[in-house]
Protein backbone atom coordinates (compact mmCIF):
# COMPACT_ATOMS: atom_id res chain seq x y z
CA UNK A 1 0.00 0.00 0.00
CA UNK A 2 1.53 2.94 -0.70
CA UNK A 3 1.14 6.15 1.09
CA UNK A 4 -0.26 9.01 -1.10
CA UNK A 5 0.73 12.94 -0.95
CA UNK A 6 -1.87 15.02 0.24
CA UNK A 7 -2.93 16.80 -3.01
CA UNK A 8 -3.78 13.62 -4.26
CA UNK A 9 -6.57 12.78 -1.34
CA UNK A 10 -7.72 16.44 -1.34
CA UNK A 11 -8.25 15.64 -5.01
CA UNK A 12 -10.33 12.50 -4.06
CA UNK A 13 -12.32 14.82 -1.12
CA UNK A 14 -12.87 17.52 -3.84
CA UNK A 15 -14.30 15.37 -6.15
CA UNK A 16 -16.91 13.63 -3.82
CA UNK A 17 -17.60 16.42 -1.66
CA UNK A 18 -18.67 18.85 -4.67
CA UNK A 19 -17.48 18.27 -8.22
CA UNK A 20 -19.15 14.66 -8.62
CA UNK A 21 -21.58 14.76 -5.54
CA UNK A 22 -22.91 11.71 -4.93
CA UNK A 23 -26.33 13.26 -5.22
CA UNK A 24 -26.49 16.38 -7.46
CA UNK A 25 -23.88 14.56 -10.03
CA UNK A 26 -24.04 10.83 -9.60
CA UNK A 27 -27.69 11.02 -8.49
CA UNK A 28 -27.52 8.56 -5.68
CA UNK A 29 -29.02 8.20 -2.59
CA UNK A 30 -31.84 10.61 -3.33
CA UNK A 31 -34.88 8.43 -1.91
CA UNK A 32 -32.96 8.59 1.78
CA UNK A 33 -32.74 12.56 0.65
CA UNK A 34 -36.26 12.95 0.26
CA UNK A 35 -36.99 11.06 4.24
CA UNK A 36 -34.88 12.93 5.99
CA UNK A 37 -34.87 16.52 4.94
CA UNK A 38 -37.75 17.52 6.64
CA UNK A 39 -36.30 19.00 9.69
CA UNK A 40 -32.54 20.04 10.25
CA UNK A 41 -31.87 17.85 12.90
CA UNK A 42 -32.64 14.63 11.65
CA UNK A 43 -30.58 15.27 8.06
CA UNK A 44 -27.14 16.39 10.16
CA UNK A 45 -27.80 12.59 11.74
CA UNK A 46 -28.29 10.86 8.71
CA UNK A 47 -25.52 12.80 6.99
CA UNK A 48 -22.91 11.42 9.72
CA UNK A 49 -23.87 8.18 10.37
CA UNK A 50 -24.34 7.53 6.19
CA UNK A 51 -20.23 9.03 6.42
CA UNK A 52 -19.48 6.67 8.73
CA UNK A 53 -20.79 3.74 7.46
CA UNK A 54 -19.82 4.48 3.80
CA UNK A 55 -15.96 5.55 4.70
CA UNK A 56 -15.58 2.07 6.83
CA UNK A 57 -17.51 -0.14 4.36
CA UNK A 58 -15.45 1.11 1.55
CA UNK A 59 -12.05 0.48 3.53
CA UNK A 60 -13.37 -2.86 4.71
CA UNK A 61 -14.42 -4.21 0.65
CA UNK A 62 -11.43 -2.27 -0.40
CA UNK A 63 -8.89 -4.10 1.94
CA UNK A 64 -10.56 -7.59 0.42
CA UNK A 65 -10.83 -6.07 -3.16
CA UNK A 66 -8.25 -9.17 -4.13
CA UNK A 67 -9.76 -12.36 -3.08
CA UNK A 68 -13.48 -10.79 -3.86
CA UNK A 69 -14.69 -12.97 -6.78
CA UNK A 70 -16.24 -10.37 -9.27
CA UNK A 71 -19.02 -12.58 -10.20
CA UNK A 72 -20.72 -12.67 -6.56
CA UNK A 73 -19.22 -9.02 -5.63
CA UNK A 74 -22.42 -7.12 -4.94
CA UNK A 75 -23.72 -9.82 -2.56
CA UNK A 76 -20.40 -9.78 -1.12
CA UNK A 77 -20.92 -6.03 -0.68
CA UNK A 78 -24.10 -6.21 0.59
CA UNK A 79 -23.18 -8.76 3.53
CA UNK A 80 -20.46 -6.79 4.67
CA UNK A 81 -22.46 -3.40 4.55
CA UNK A 82 -24.93 -4.83 6.53
CA UNK A 83 -23.36 -6.63 8.96
CA UNK A 84 -21.29 -3.24 9.61
CA UNK A 85 -24.19 -1.73 10.28
CA UNK A 86 -26.34 -3.99 12.45
CA UNK A 87 -23.18 -4.81 14.29
CA UNK A 88 -22.93 -0.97 15.27
CA UNK A 89 -26.48 -0.80 15.98
CA UNK A 90 -26.53 -3.66 18.32
CA UNK A 91 -23.34 -1.61 20.30
CA UNK A 92 -24.58 1.42 20.33
CA UNK A 93 -27.89 -0.29 22.17
CA UNK A 94 -25.98 -1.67 24.58
CA UNK A 95 -23.63 1.44 25.34
CA UNK A 96 -24.88 4.56 23.82
CA UNK A 97 -28.69 3.92 24.29
CA UNK A 98 -29.57 7.69 23.90
CA UNK A 99 -27.76 7.77 20.28
CA UNK A 100 -28.79 4.28 19.12
CA UNK A 101 -32.92 5.50 19.87
CA UNK A 102 -31.67 8.42 17.27
CA UNK A 103 -30.09 6.38 14.99
CA UNK A 104 -32.32 3.32 14.76
CA UNK A 105 -35.00 4.64 12.80
CA UNK A 106 -32.49 5.46 9.96
CA UNK A 107 -30.52 1.88 9.93
CA UNK A 108 -33.14 0.61 7.52
CA UNK A 109 -32.28 3.61 5.10
CA UNK A 110 -28.61 3.46 5.75
CA UNK A 111 -28.45 -0.28 4.80
CA UNK A 112 -30.37 0.20 1.30
CA UNK A 113 -28.68 3.80 0.24
CA UNK A 114 -27.34 3.42 -2.88
CA UNK A 115 -24.67 5.84 -2.07
CA UNK A 116 -22.56 3.09 0.45
CA UNK A 117 -22.40 -0.02 -2.18
CA UNK A 118 -22.23 2.91 -5.19
CA UNK A 119 -18.75 3.48 -3.45
CA UNK A 120 -18.30 0.07 -3.43
CA UNK A 121 -18.54 -1.09 -6.17
CA UNK A 122 -17.33 2.16 -8.04
CA UNK A 123 -14.59 3.20 -5.88
CA UNK A 124 -13.50 0.26 -3.07
CA UNK A 125 -12.72 -2.60 -5.92
CA UNK A 126 -10.23 -0.78 -7.36
CA UNK A 127 -8.41 1.47 -4.78
CA UNK A 128 -6.71 1.03 -1.58
CA UNK A 129 -8.15 0.67 1.47
CA UNK A 130 -6.90 4.22 2.79
CA UNK A 131 -8.11 6.08 -0.81
CA UNK A 132 -11.40 3.87 -0.27
CA UNK A 133 -11.86 6.11 3.62
CA UNK A 134 -10.81 8.86 2.38
CA UNK A 135 -13.39 8.74 -0.61
CA UNK A 136 -15.93 7.20 1.87
CA UNK A 137 -15.60 10.34 4.01
CA UNK A 138 -15.91 12.87 0.76
CA UNK A 139 -19.29 11.42 -0.68
CA UNK A 140 -20.66 11.18 3.04
CA UNK A 141 -19.55 14.69 3.05
CA UNK A 142 -21.09 15.59 -0.46
CA UNK A 143 -24.37 13.98 0.37
CA UNK A 144 -24.76 15.70 3.72
CA UNK A 145 -23.68 19.06 1.84
CA UNK A 146 -26.96 18.60 -0.28
CA UNK A 147 -28.95 17.07 2.56
CA UNK A 148 -28.56 20.04 4.96
CA UNK A 149 -29.06 22.72 1.96
CA UNK A 150 -32.39 21.26 1.39
CA UNK A 151 -33.15 20.26 4.63
CA UNK A 152 -32.63 24.50 5.53
CA UNK A 153 -34.59 25.45 2.47
CA UNK A 154 -37.57 22.80 3.46
CA UNK A 155 -37.49 23.48 6.78
CA UNK A 156 -37.61 27.43 6.67
CA UNK A 157 -40.30 27.59 3.78
CA UNK A 158 -42.36 24.54 5.28
CA UNK A 159 -42.27 25.04 9.04
CA UNK A 160 -40.56 28.62 9.39
CA UNK A 161 -38.18 26.53 11.80
CA UNK A 162 -34.11 26.59 11.77
CA UNK A 163 -33.01 23.92 13.82
CA UNK A 164 -36.48 23.69 15.26
CA UNK A 165 -36.32 27.41 16.48
CA UNK A 166 -39.02 29.32 15.03
CA UNK A 167 -37.26 31.93 12.32
CA UNK A 168 -40.09 33.41 10.81
CA UNK A 169 -41.11 36.20 12.64
CA UNK A 170 -45.12 36.17 14.13
CA UNK A 171 -45.72 39.73 12.63
CA UNK A 172 -44.93 38.24 8.95
CA UNK A 173 -47.56 35.51 9.84
CA UNK A 174 -50.00 38.24 10.64
CA UNK A 175 -49.30 39.91 7.87
CA UNK A 176 -51.05 36.58 5.54
CA UNK A 177 -47.72 34.97 5.49
CA UNK A 178 -47.81 31.42 4.61
CA UNK A 179 -46.09 28.16 5.67
CA UNK A 180 -45.22 26.44 2.50
CA UNK A 181 -47.43 22.97 2.65
CA UNK A 182 -45.50 21.19 -0.39
CA UNK A 183 -42.51 21.60 1.25
CA UNK A 184 -42.85 19.07 4.43
CA UNK A 185 -44.16 16.53 1.74
CA UNK A 186 -42.09 14.31 -0.55
CA UNK A 187 -42.65 16.73 -3.69
CA UNK A 188 -40.82 19.56 -2.15
CA UNK A 189 -37.57 17.77 -1.41
CA UNK A 190 -38.04 16.57 -5.61
CA UNK A 191 -38.29 20.56 -6.55
CA UNK A 192 -35.65 21.29 -4.28
CA UNK A 193 -32.83 18.41 -4.91
CA UNK A 194 -33.68 19.35 -8.67
CA UNK A 195 -33.43 23.32 -8.50
CA UNK A 196 -30.49 22.66 -6.36
CA UNK A 197 -29.02 20.11 -9.35
CA UNK A 198 -29.52 22.68 -11.57
CA UNK A 199 -28.41 25.62 -10.24
CA UNK A 200 -24.83 23.49 -9.48
CA UNK A 201 -24.15 22.02 -13.37
CA UNK A 202 -24.98 25.91 -14.17
CA UNK A 203 -22.49 26.97 -11.81
CA UNK A 204 -19.32 27.89 -14.33
CA UNK A 205 -16.26 26.01 -14.45
CA UNK A 206 -17.64 22.80 -13.04
CA UNK A 207 -20.31 21.85 -15.37
CA UNK A 208 -20.82 18.00 -16.28
CA UNK A 209 -20.06 18.69 -19.86
CA UNK A 210 -16.40 19.40 -19.14
CA UNK A 211 -15.40 16.12 -17.67
CA UNK B 1 -1.98 -16.46 -7.63
CA UNK B 2 -5.03 -18.08 -7.31
CA UNK B 3 -7.98 -18.06 -9.88
CA UNK B 4 -10.41 -15.26 -8.53
CA UNK B 5 -13.06 -16.56 -10.23
CA UNK B 6 -12.95 -20.54 -10.07
CA UNK B 7 -15.79 -22.00 -8.73
CA UNK B 8 -13.92 -23.94 -5.60
CA UNK B 9 -13.03 -20.33 -4.86
CA UNK B 10 -16.27 -18.05 -5.49
CA UNK B 11 -18.23 -21.19 -2.92
CA UNK B 12 -15.38 -21.36 -0.32
CA UNK B 13 -15.19 -16.85 -0.39
CA UNK B 14 -19.22 -17.51 0.04
CA UNK B 15 -19.06 -19.97 2.74
CA UNK B 16 -16.43 -18.17 4.87
CA UNK B 17 -18.00 -14.57 4.33
CA UNK B 18 -21.64 -15.84 5.26
CA UNK B 19 -19.99 -17.41 8.80
CA UNK B 20 -17.90 -14.28 9.69
CA UNK B 21 -21.37 -12.11 9.29
CA UNK B 22 -23.59 -14.09 10.53
CA UNK B 23 -20.98 -14.74 13.81
CA UNK B 24 -20.37 -11.22 14.05
CA UNK B 25 -24.15 -10.44 14.33
CA UNK B 26 -25.15 -13.38 16.11
CA UNK B 27 -21.81 -12.08 18.56
CA UNK B 28 -22.89 -8.86 19.30
CA UNK B 29 -26.90 -9.44 18.97
CA UNK B 30 -26.20 -12.64 22.08
CA UNK B 31 -23.46 -10.95 24.16
CA UNK B 32 -24.96 -7.60 24.42
CA UNK B 33 -28.07 -8.43 24.91
CA UNK B 34 -28.34 -8.51 29.27
CA UNK B 35 -26.97 -4.74 28.67
CA UNK B 36 -29.34 -3.83 26.18
CA UNK B 37 -32.55 -5.64 27.83
CA UNK B 38 -31.20 -3.04 30.64
CA UNK B 39 -31.69 -0.09 28.68
CA UNK B 40 -34.57 -0.70 27.43
CA UNK B 41 -36.15 -1.51 30.68
CA UNK B 42 -34.82 2.01 32.14
CA UNK B 43 -36.33 3.46 29.02
CA UNK B 44 -39.76 2.31 29.03
CA UNK B 45 -39.35 3.14 33.11
CA UNK B 46 -38.25 6.44 32.18
CA UNK B 47 -41.12 6.70 29.69
CA UNK B 48 -44.07 6.09 32.16
CA UNK B 49 -42.63 8.39 34.12
CA UNK B 50 -42.71 11.16 31.44
CA UNK B 51 -46.09 10.19 30.71
CA UNK B 52 -47.14 10.31 34.30
CA UNK B 53 -45.17 13.95 34.06
CA UNK B 54 -43.06 13.10 36.84
CA UNK B 55 -39.99 13.54 35.07
CA UNK B 56 -39.71 16.83 32.56
CA UNK B 57 -38.97 16.44 28.54
CA UNK B 58 -35.92 17.42 28.50
CA UNK B 59 -34.52 15.93 32.53
CA UNK B 60 -31.60 12.97 31.82
CA UNK B 61 -31.74 11.60 34.94
CA UNK B 62 -29.06 8.52 35.88
CA UNK B 63 -30.34 5.27 36.48
CA UNK B 64 -30.57 5.25 40.38
CA UNK B 65 -33.22 7.81 39.76
CA UNK B 66 -34.93 6.65 37.70
CA UNK B 67 -35.19 3.28 39.44
CA UNK B 68 -35.93 4.90 42.76
CA UNK B 69 -38.80 7.26 41.33
CA UNK B 70 -40.00 4.65 39.46
CA UNK B 71 -39.98 2.09 42.52
CA UNK B 72 -41.84 4.58 45.06
CA UNK B 73 -44.49 6.13 42.13
CA UNK B 74 -45.57 3.90 39.90
CA UNK B 75 -47.14 0.01 40.16
CA UNK B 76 -48.02 -2.15 37.42
CA UNK B 77 -50.82 -4.39 38.05
CA UNK B 78 -52.72 -6.63 36.29
CA UNK B 79 -56.58 -6.04 35.75
CA UNK B 80 -60.23 -7.40 34.37
CA UNK B 81 -62.10 -5.71 31.89
CA UNK B 82 -64.20 -4.54 34.59
CA UNK B 83 -61.37 -2.14 36.19
CA UNK B 84 -60.46 -4.43 38.92
CA UNK B 85 -57.60 -5.33 40.16
CA UNK B 86 -56.96 -9.50 39.74
CA UNK B 87 -54.00 -11.11 41.08
CA UNK B 88 -53.52 -14.01 38.03
CA UNK B 89 -53.18 -13.15 34.64
CA UNK B 90 -56.25 -14.69 32.75
CA UNK B 91 -57.92 -14.45 29.42
CA UNK B 92 -58.83 -10.60 28.95
CA UNK B 93 -57.21 -9.13 31.96
CA UNK B 94 -54.92 -6.33 31.12
CA UNK B 95 -52.18 -4.48 32.22
CA UNK B 96 -52.26 -0.96 33.55
CA UNK B 97 -49.99 1.20 35.69
CA UNK B 98 -50.87 2.60 39.11
CA UNK B 99 -49.27 6.10 39.51
CA UNK B 100 -49.29 6.89 43.63
CA UNK B 101 -49.96 10.63 44.67
CA UNK B 102 -46.89 10.29 47.11
CA UNK B 103 -45.06 7.35 48.78
CA UNK B 104 -46.75 5.59 51.54
CA UNK B 105 -45.90 2.17 50.95
CA UNK B 106 -49.23 1.04 51.09
CA UNK B 107 -50.28 -0.59 47.63
CA UNK B 108 -53.08 -0.34 46.24
CA UNK B 109 -54.69 2.40 48.59
CA UNK B 110 -57.08 3.49 45.62
CA UNK B 111 -57.24 6.92 47.65
CA UNK B 112 -53.76 7.61 47.44
CA UNK B 113 -53.70 7.13 43.26
CA UNK B 114 -53.24 10.20 41.50
CA UNK B 115 -53.52 8.75 38.10
CA UNK B 116 -53.54 5.84 35.88
CA UNK B 117 -51.17 4.89 32.81
CA UNK B 118 -52.47 3.04 30.10
CA UNK B 119 -49.86 0.93 27.69
CA UNK B 120 -50.98 1.90 24.09
CA UNK B 121 -49.40 -1.38 21.45
CA UNK B 122 -50.54 -0.21 17.71
CA UNK B 123 -49.56 -0.36 14.19
CA UNK B 124 -48.05 2.56 13.07
CA UNK B 125 -47.12 3.44 9.38
CA UNK B 126 -43.86 1.56 9.08
CA UNK B 127 -43.96 -0.79 12.10
CA UNK B 128 -45.41 -1.03 15.30
CA UNK B 129 -45.85 2.06 17.47
CA UNK B 130 -45.90 1.43 21.22
CA UNK B 131 -46.42 4.21 24.24
CA UNK B 132 -48.12 5.13 27.27
CA UNK B 133 -50.63 7.47 27.79
CA UNK B 134 -51.23 8.50 31.37
CA UNK B 135 -54.51 9.43 33.02
CA UNK B 136 -55.74 12.08 36.03
CA UNK B 137 -57.75 9.93 38.20
CA UNK B 138 -60.96 11.54 37.38
CA UNK B 139 -60.89 8.88 34.94
CA UNK B 140 -60.95 11.25 32.10
CA UNK B 141 -58.22 13.49 31.01
CA UNK B 142 -55.41 13.13 29.62
CA UNK B 143 -51.84 13.87 31.90
CA UNK B 144 -49.42 13.02 29.36
CA UNK B 145 -48.20 11.02 26.52
CA UNK B 146 -44.98 9.24 25.60
CA UNK B 147 -43.60 7.08 22.54
CA UNK B 148 -41.76 4.07 24.01
CA UNK B 149 -40.63 2.59 20.51
CA UNK B 150 -41.93 3.20 17.15
CA UNK B 151 -40.33 3.02 13.17
CA UNK B 152 -41.77 6.08 11.56
CA UNK B 153 -40.15 8.19 9.29
CA UNK B 154 -37.75 10.34 10.78
CA UNK B 155 -39.18 14.26 10.81
CA UNK B 156 -42.77 12.95 9.41
CA UNK B 157 -44.25 10.09 11.19
CA UNK B 158 -41.26 10.16 13.51
CA UNK B 159 -42.18 13.42 15.27
CA UNK B 160 -44.74 11.35 17.74
CA UNK B 161 -41.56 11.09 19.86
CA UNK B 162 -40.90 15.05 19.80
CA UNK B 163 -41.56 17.15 22.57
CA UNK B 164 -44.34 19.48 20.91
CA UNK B 165 -46.71 16.52 19.89
CA UNK B 166 -46.29 15.08 22.87
CA UNK B 167 -47.10 18.07 25.28
CA UNK B 168 -49.87 18.51 22.92
CA UNK B 169 -52.09 15.79 25.14
CA UNK B 170 -51.78 17.12 28.16
CA UNK B 171 -55.46 18.40 29.10
CA UNK B 172 -57.09 16.51 26.52
CA UNK B 173 -60.44 14.91 27.55
CA UNK B 174 -61.58 11.27 26.24
CA UNK B 175 -65.45 12.44 27.13
CA UNK B 176 -66.75 14.82 24.90
CA UNK B 177 -69.22 17.25 26.17
CA UNK B 178 -72.35 15.17 27.05
CA UNK B 179 -69.78 12.86 28.64
CA UNK B 180 -69.87 10.20 26.03
CA UNK B 181 -66.82 8.45 25.48
CA UNK B 182 -65.03 9.58 21.99
CA UNK B 183 -61.47 8.44 22.73
CA UNK B 184 -58.63 10.91 21.96
CA UNK B 185 -57.89 11.68 18.10
CA UNK B 186 -54.84 13.11 16.26
CA UNK B 187 -56.46 15.72 14.06
CA UNK B 188 -55.59 16.31 10.53
CA UNK B 189 -54.06 20.09 10.83
CA UNK B 190 -54.43 22.29 14.19
CA UNK B 191 -56.83 20.42 16.47
CA UNK B 192 -57.65 24.61 16.77
CA UNK B 193 -59.35 25.18 13.82
CA UNK B 194 -61.54 22.11 14.37
CA UNK B 195 -65.53 22.95 16.36
CA UNK B 196 -65.46 24.51 19.63
CA UNK B 197 -66.99 21.25 21.43
CA UNK B 198 -64.90 18.77 19.84
CA UNK B 199 -61.30 20.60 20.60
CA UNK B 200 -61.21 18.75 23.59
CA UNK B 201 -60.98 15.57 22.30
CA UNK B 202 -58.37 16.39 19.43
CA UNK B 203 -54.54 16.89 19.36
CA UNK B 204 -52.50 18.90 16.98
CA UNK B 205 -51.86 16.43 13.87
CA UNK B 206 -48.18 16.33 11.93
CA UNK B 207 -48.04 17.87 8.58
CA UNK B 208 -47.14 15.31 6.63
CA UNK B 209 -47.88 12.04 8.45
CA UNK B 210 -51.13 11.65 7.68
CA UNK B 211 -51.38 7.74 7.75
CA UNK B 212 -48.91 7.60 11.23
CA UNK B 213 -51.50 10.04 12.84
CA UNK B 214 -54.55 7.96 11.80
CA UNK B 215 -53.26 4.51 12.72
CA UNK B 216 -52.24 5.88 16.65
CA UNK B 217 -55.91 7.75 16.51
CA UNK B 218 -57.37 4.07 15.95
CA UNK B 219 -55.10 2.35 18.04
CA UNK B 220 -55.43 4.30 20.87
CA UNK B 221 -59.70 4.04 20.29
CA UNK B 222 -59.76 0.75 20.51
CA UNK B 223 -56.89 0.50 23.60
CA UNK B 224 -59.01 2.95 25.70
CA UNK B 225 -62.10 1.40 24.39
CA UNK B 226 -61.14 -2.00 26.14
CA UNK B 227 -59.52 -0.05 29.37
CA UNK B 228 -63.11 1.79 29.50
CA UNK B 229 -63.64 -0.23 32.66
CA UNK B 230 -60.71 1.33 34.08
CA UNK B 231 -61.85 4.81 33.42
CA UNK B 232 -65.34 4.05 34.72
CA UNK B 233 -64.19 2.80 37.65
CA UNK B 234 -62.15 6.05 38.46
CA UNK B 235 -65.11 8.41 37.25
CA UNK B 236 -67.58 7.01 39.70
CA UNK B 237 -65.09 7.19 42.69
CA UNK B 238 -64.31 10.85 41.84
CA UNK B 239 -68.10 11.23 41.61
CA UNK B 240 -68.63 9.48 45.04
CA UNK B 241 -65.51 12.01 46.64
CA UNK B 242 -67.39 14.82 45.10
CA UNK B 243 -70.54 14.16 46.87
CA UNK B 244 -68.95 12.83 50.29
CA UNK B 245 -67.38 16.39 50.67
CA UNK B 246 -69.29 18.93 48.93
CA UNK B 247 -66.51 21.31 49.69
CA UNK B 248 -63.32 19.57 48.32
CA UNK B 249 -63.27 20.29 44.65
Amino acid sequence: MNVKSKSEYQEILVKGVWSQNPVAYQVLGICSALAVTVKMSTAVVMALALTAVTACSSMIISSMRKIIPSNVRIIVELAVISTLVIVTDQILKAYFYDISKQLSIFVGLIITNCIVLGRAEAFALANDPIDSFVDGIANGLGYGLILVLVAFIRELLGSGNFLGFQVIPDALYNLGFQNMGLMVLAPGAFFVIGLLVWLKNSLPGISSQKK
Amino acid sequence: MFEKNSKSHVILFALVLSVVCSLLITGAATGLKARQQENMDLDKKANLLRAAGLLDAGQKPGKETINALYDQRIEEVVVDRQGKVIETQEAGSMHLYFVHARDTGQRRDLNNISGYIVPINTRGLWGKIQGYLAFENDGQTVSGFSVFSHSETPGLGGEIESAWFRKNFKGKKILNSQDKFVSIGIAKGKAGDLPKDEQENYVDGISGATLTGRYLSEGIKNTLMKYEGVSVTFRQKQLKTKADDPDHG
